[in-house]
């Protein structure tokens, strides 16, 4: 119940402060402008597209609908999330300790643990609002803009999912993309127990995910050992959604790699947390 | 001075004397940072029903003993008990008790009002109406709907306290409540700090450097050095202690008042002053002093007593 109340909070908390829907507004904004640079651009390779498969292909609808659109969104945004998540994950506990209230929270008859859960609750929650927003902005407005259709997936070649099955890989898609979202977010929250700014988390948060992103794309034979291990590797995962059929292992295996990434950073953060001494 | 020489006293004002357990009691606490022993071993009670006044110089350990109290911190030994319940039994120890820990800080971007529902919520004294009420308490309601950081620091430190109100304390925690404030802002707050002693049945529990503030509100005293707790007991037994202590008289006649203490042998020391004069005496000639002076015709228009607090304090200082 207490968790519940507290959770409450940190929504309210999150949802009053205007940083935290800079990335809505700034989706809100290039997510049309790129559908529209998308249906400009794309009548010549709509063209060149049919007259390759048809012949061998009955598509419906266009092949650069909606849902193709929706693809090609996903894959440049996966990148510049992070960063967005990074200034609400960054700030749950830092921001209160440059404000100075964490003094009158942390003086209630809570336990820390209650703190901290609520604080990972309503940023996981934050996180899932925001993919969810993505996906519906992305998807719908696509839809609504491109109309629907089969969908055109550019993997080992071209392939054609049928319009009825592209809306579960969508769903699927997102939803794997969530759990990549809900790290980056531990990962800002683990570097905001331990400063009292929130710049700091935001920076380290992006710092470390930049650097384990490049250590796990550098096609070096040195680092080749190492990558099954770095979560990033698994980031872009969310496009074996749309393979057919879906790799299911590789699948669950990378999820399995983030989630214990999840839990490593949570937990690092809750020790921190639980031990650090308010002073301020 | 040792622990067992502390000063041991009844609280002078205990509105709940019925209750056995007092409202705060520390065993044996010590924290150190780093090479800085900040507590060391430092033990005190608190009366149920006292404003009790925790003194020390800058850096001695108030603030530390409240952060530990209070949550912030933890203790490296030692362990308290708040209102009967003990804190080794977890964070649960801090029901009934609220803290204002040094300046109040807020969501700036929120109101007054949704400041106090976040706190309100989580102990359940979230009502429109119980918040409304502290807000007029404590002479903000007309601003509620503002946002906090349009509001003064005076303004701010009464927000504080009525968000410390909230729970419908039984013991209040206030760490130098008046930092930071112009005069008229810190008579406000102690204004409200007697107030809300008298009409809400709270125990303060009050750190200050501000000996005079102290000496204005306070039934019971502890000081603390260097993070040892150098005395302890009711202000009226303290100043009991005090061989001598200065005390200013306004008189009618200065020249032949003047000529009257000189002579007197229960004066140590007698200095005229512009509009009064300033004399040495021991604390218990005072009664004997004053009806000699009656006696002998002087008008006296009023005997203040000045920097009594401040005189033990020093002495205490000198001590250690």
């Amino acid at each position: 119940m207490i968790l519940l109340k507290l959770t409450r909070n940190e929504l309210y908390k999150i949802f009053s402060l205007v940083r935290s829907y800079i990335g809505m507004i700034l989706f809100t904004g290039i997510v049309p402008l790129i559908l529209w640079g998308y249906g400009m651009g794309t009548s010549h390779i709509e063209g060149q597209i049919e007259s390759s498969v048809s012949d061998m292909f009955f598509i419906e609808g266009s092949p650069t609908n909606g849902y193709t659109a929706a693809y090609f969104i996903m894959n440049f945004f996966w990148i510049h999330i992070p960063f967005l998540l990074a200034l609400v994950g960054g700030d749950i506990f830092a921001g209160e300790h440059a404000n100075g209230t964490f003094r009158v929270y942390a003086t209630r008859p809570i336990s820390r643990l209650s703190i901290f859960l609520s604080k990972v609750l309503a940023t996981t929650i934050y996180t899932f609002i925001f993919v969810f927003y993505f996906g519906i902005l992305t998807l719908g407005l696509g839809l609504i803009w491109h109309g629907g259709g089969d969908m055109l997936v550019f993997h080992d070649g071209v392939l054609i999912l049928e319009s009825s099955d592209a809306l579960v890989r969508f769903f699927l898609a997102y939803s794997f993309s969530f759990v990549n979202m809900v790290l980056v977010s531990s990962i800002a929250i683990f570097f905001s127990t331990m400063v009292r700014n929130a710049v700091g988390p935001v920076i380290g948060t992006m710092a470390l995910f930049i650097f384990i992103l490049m250590v796990s794309t550098l096609p070096l034979e040195v680092f080749k050992s190492i990558q099954p291990y770095l979560f990033t590797t698994y980031f872009s995962n969310w496009e074996q959604a749309f393979y057919d059929p879906i790799p299911w292992g590789d699948l669950f295996r990378g999820v399995g790699l983030v989630f214990s990434n999840i839990v490593m950073f949570l937990g690092i953060a809750l020790i921190i947390f639980r031990r650090k001494d308010i002073l301020s | 001075m040792t622990e067992t020489e502390l000063i041991t006293t009844q609280p002078i004002n205990s509105i709940a004397a019925d209750q056995s357990s007092p409202a705060l009691a520390c065993f044996g606490l010590s924290k150190k940072f780093k090479s800085i022993q900040a507590l060391d071993n430092v033990s005190l009670t608190v009366p149920r029903g006292s404003i009790f006044g925790f003194l020390g110089p800058n850096g001695a350990g108030k603030s530390t003993l409240i952060r530990v109290v209070a949550g912030l911190i933890a203790a490296d030994n030692g362990h308290f008990d708040i209102l009967g319940k003990s804190s080794l039994k977890g964070h649960k120890v801090r029901e009934g008790m609220s803290t204002l820990v040094d300046r109040a800080d807020f969501y700036k971007n929120l109101s007054a009002y949704q400041n106090m529902k976040i706190l309100g919520r989580i102990t359940g004294h979230d009502s429109d109406e119980h918040i409304n009420r502290l807000l007029d308490l404590l002479g903000l309601y007309d601003r509620r709907k503002d946002k906090v950081k349009t509001f003064s620091q005076g303004m701010k430190q009464r927000l504080g306290l009525a968000q410390s109100l909230l729970p419908d304390p039984k013991l209040l925690v206030l760490d130098e409540p008046t930092t930071g404030l112009d005069p008229q802002g810190m008579h406000e707050i102690r204004d409200f700090i007697l107030k809300i002693a008298a009409e809400q049945n709270v125990t303060i529990f009050l750190s200050s450097h501000l000996l005079h503030e102290v000496e204005l509100i306070c039934s019971d005293i502890a000081l603390i050095f260097n993070g040892k707790l150098a005395a302890q007991g009711s202000m009226q037994n303290i100043f009991r202690e005090i061989d001598n202590v200065t005390i200013e008289l306004e008189v009618e006649d200065s020249k032949t008042t003047l000529a009257f203490l000189e002579k007197n042998d229960l004066v140590s020391q007698v200095t005229p002053l512009a509009n009064a004069i300033s004399i040495e005496i021991h604390y218990n000639k005072i009664p004997e002093l004053i009806r000699l002076m009656t006696a002998a015709k002087i008008n006296i228009f009023s005997v203040s007593q000045r920097n009594r607090l401040e005189n033990y304090f020093l002495s205490l200082m000198e001590e250690k």
